[in-house]
């Protein structure tokens, strides 16, 4: 009977020892804990003999089996499979033997030899089986590791992966960027590129302005000097005619030379404005000269804008004009080339009274020209506007009026250069011009300069 | 008094002769005419020292400019007067005709009337 306990009390105990690896759960720990009071119980009352002594033995056999069934019946201990069939033999000898000695002493001692036969096979078998399961269990703590090792890579793996991925995330970002600087750069190239085309295209065209502007200017010189000439021909005729008795011979040539003269006027005001057209050309395709000197931009605004006024005021069809400054005297001296930067205020100013002109001319009572000339310190900058509430700029020409030889002027007035040699001597200033307007009520063209920090 | 017009167009001829007319019918000016350096050279040659008084010269002439005729002139008659006349009124040809001994610089359109006073002052000397 105690080596029934015996065995109940060895495979709880080896169970609650192979609990360390294999984290039963806390249900089987308890059924362990208690089995094991049991067997100690049970074996203490063995060895005591105290009666009654059947019952006792049963309930020894009911702890191993219920140790068997458990560990055959609970999915966590089924790999103890082995281990659970090992006592199987013995148990089921001690149980026959019991019975047979509980029931029938007599029988009992007549198969006493027979079952004490049984009881060596049931022992080698116990001890087959013991090896069995030991060699199982090794193998299982073989697989274990292999399973354990084979998980570890597993998860250094995985670890490898995810620091790739992440290395990867960085480096298509950081390509991502790469490529956003490149396509910038691009762009910035495109653009640069484009301007570098736009500006030889300029030079080219400026250079062939220069050439064409003089071989031009000789022959023109050869109409204007014999216009004149015959001018004062006509001049010196005109004085000898009173001379000659008069006759209607005479009063039909004074007649016709009454009428070369008024063509040669127009030959020499026809002349005189190809030559004007001409000097421009020059003008605008002559490169930069002069030097950038700290100017008082509001004094040169000042008796520039007042010497397009008296310059209007003794040329033909001169108007009415009122001429607003409103000048920020706090501006600091700019580095500009004076001459160059005169004729952009002259220019402009003359502009505002042609376009203004031409509003006067449509015969409205109410209107009065009015230019005004504002300068402003924006810190870094300094802005300079030319406003006019003349008839505006219609949105589809505003870009084409800095372009050479764009002009809006009917007939005899301009020579659509005197805007984009604004636009030219502004930008060799590293500044901008801007036109706003509104059709009917204003123009206004802003000039933005940088100030220099010299 | 002879004065020499050099110019590659030939009707600087009509032009100055109408415009001194009065000079030439009645102050003794002669007008001579070159059309090129070269042929303004061979008027000169005519005569060693030439019956040329002044020379009046267009710089920018097909074949020999007016400052390298300058130059050839000023090599062989150092005393003659040399005026140029240019479309080009720029610097770099000023500096050059002046640097090689012209007495004037005329820019086109010219001002007949400072050429006048000049010419005039020629006739009288
Ligand atoms: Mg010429």
């Amino acid at each position: 009977m105690i080596l029934i306990n015996l065995i109940s009390l060895s495979l709880l105990y080896y169970l609650k020892k192979s609990s360390g690896a294999q984290e039963f759960p806390e249900r089987l720990h308890r059924y362990f804990k208690y089995g094991m009071i049991a067997a100690g119980v049970l074996i203490a009352l063995g060895i005591s003999n105290a009666p009654p002594e059947i019952l006792f033995e049963l309930l020894s056999f009911v702890l191993v089996g219920a140790v068997i069934y458990l560990m055959l019946n609970t999915p966590e201990l089924v790999y103890l499979k082995t281990l659970a069939i090992t006592p199987l033999p013995i148990v089921g000898v001690k149980l026959l033997e019991y019975l047979v000695r509980t029931i029938s002493p007599a029988i009992f001692e007549i198969v006493e030899n027979y079952l004490d036969a049984a009881g060596v096979f049931a022992f080698i078998w116990a001890v087959t089986m013991w090896l069995n399961h030991r060699k199982q269990m090794k193998e299982i703590e073989i697989e274990r590791i292999i399973t354990k090792e084979q998980e570890r890579q597993l998860r250094q793996t995985e670890e490898q992966k995810s620091q790739l991925e992440l290395l990867v995330a960085e480096r298509t970002s950081e390509i991502l960027s790469q490529k956003e600087e490149l396509q910038h750069a691009l762009d910035h190239l495109r653009a640069t590129q484009e301007q570098l085309i736009q500006q030889e295209k300029l030079a080219s065209l400026g250079q062939l302005t220069a050439g064409i502007a003089h071989e031009i200017k000789n022959p023109l010189n050869f109409v204007n000097n014999f216009s004149e000439l015959s001018a004062d021909f006509l001049h010196e005729i005109s004085e000898e005619m009173p001379k000659i008795p008069d006759s209607p011979e005479k009063e039909n040539i004074l007649d016709l030379l009454e009428n070369i003269k008024s063509n040669l006027a127009k030959i020499r005001h026809h002349g005189s404005r190809a030559d004007s057209i001409v000097r421009s050309m020059l003008m605008h395709s002559r490169g930069g000269t002069g030097t950038m000197d700290p100017t008082d931009l509001n004094a040169l605004i000042r008796e520039y804008s007042n010497l397009a006024f008296h310059g209007m005021r003794a040329n033909p069809n001169p108007i009415n004009v009122d001429i607003q400054l409103s000048l920020d005297e706090n501006l600091p001296k700019i580095k500009l080339n004076s001459e160059d930067f005169s004729r952009v205020i002259l220019n402009l100013v003359k502009n505002a009274f042609d376009a203004m002109r031409e509003k006067l001319s449509a015969k409205n009572p109410e209107y009065k020209a009015k230019v005004e000339i504002r300068t402003r310190d924006l810190g870094d900058k300094v802005l300079i506007e030319v406003e006019d509430n003349g008839p505006g700029v219609p949105d589809q020409i505003r870009d084409k009026l800095l372009m050479p030889f764009f002009t809006t002027k009917k007939g005899t007035e301009g020579t659509g250069l005197g805007l984009s040699i604004t636009h030219d001597i502004i930008k060799s200033h590293e500044g901008t011009l801007e036109i706003k307007s509104e059709e009917g009520k204003f123009t206004c063209f802003s000039i933005l300069l940088p100030k220099s920090t010299e | 008094m002879k004065i020499l017009v050099v110019d590659d167009e030939r009707d600087v001829e009509a032009l100055f002769r109408q415009k001194f007319r009065k000079e030439i019918r009645n102050e003794g000016l002669e007008l001579l005419f070159a059309f090129s350096g070269k042929e303004a050279l061979e008027i000169l040659e005519k005569n060693n020292p030439p019956q040329v008084a002044s020379v009046f010269s267009d710089i920018n002439m097909p074949g020999m400019s007016g400052l390298e005729m300058l130059d050839i002139i000023k090599d062989r008659f150092p005393q003659l007067r040399v005026n140029m006349i240019s479309a080009y009124g720029d610097a770099d040809n000023y500096r050059k005709a002046m640097r090689s001994g012209a007495r004037g610089f005329y820019t086109k359109p010219v001002d007949f009337e400072s050429l006048r006073r000049e010419i005039g002052e020629i006739l009288r000397s």
